[in-house]
């Protein structure tokens, strides 16, 4: 069983981002999305890249993180919203973290 | 220097009428509209108005962004107005700067970066606060 978990709000403000990544299985992929974006200069972001090694799927809406001026690592996906569609059908489960 | 501290004392409490805190990120509420808006209310009816950028809001002063990629009026443009309002203080916690690996890099001029006690003392300068 795989899920999918759409980051949307702040780790800075609200410890959903924290919430989240207790309950993040290996299979499972995270989308960050808008403020969830901010996410990336997180420090729990440095654990979920080093967890299991790199395996959990990372994320992330280009244009939603071009709009808040937050650089790309390379350690995420840069996607776009269309294709978070695609992802829903390739996970079992979808979480919306907000 | 007496004369200048009396000065400063008793000129303090006309001069720092409004605070204004912005707390929350500019794109996903309505926060950081409403407290332009208000500040530019009370700067318009020539009230000192000072803003101050805390937590999550310091996303709202950070360089190269672009609303117009989210569909929405990028009001953070008319940031720039605040010359022309006489909104002439603008702080920002550095803490909270330190917090989210950003640097100093504002997409308008004249912004104070303060320590948490600088921050919460300018704050305090003020007879009445908004937090946003």
């Amino acid at each position: 069983m795989s899920t999918l978990h759409l980051i949307r709000q702040s780790a800075f403000t609200s410890n959903d981002f924290a919430q989240c990544l207790s309950v993040l299985d290996h299979q499972d992929s995270v989308v960050l999305m808008d403020d969830g974006c901010y996410n990336l200069k997180h420090s729990l972001m440095d654990s979920l890249i080093k967890r299991v090694g790199g395996s959990v799927n990372i994320n992330i809406i280009a244009s939603h993180a071009q709009a808040r001026a937050i650089e790309i690592i390379t350690a995420v996906n840069t996607i776009e919203i269309s294709d978070v569609v695609e992802l829903t059908f390739t996970h079992n489960k979808v979480i919306t973290w907000q | 220097m007496t004369q200048k501290e009396q000065k400063s004392s008793g000129a303090s409490p006309q001069e720092s009428v409004l605070a204004i805190i912005n707390s929350k990120a500019p794109f996903s509420s309505s926060h950081g509209k409403d407290a332009l808006d208000v500040a530019l209310i009370f700067a318009s009816f020539e009230q000192k108005v000072s803003l101050f950028f805390q937590g999550d809001g310091v996303y709202q002063l950070m360089d190269k962004q672009d609303g117009s990629l989210l569909g929405m009026k990028d009001y953070l443009k008319t940031f720039s107005a605040f010359e022309f309002y006489d909104i002439e203080d603008i702080y920002v916690c550095q803490q909270s700067l330190v917090n989210r690996q950003l640097g100093e890099d504002f997409h308008i001029d004249n912004v104070q970066v303060l320590s948490s006690i600088e921050f919460g003392l300018a704050l305090n300068r003020h007879q009445h606060v908004l937090r946003f």
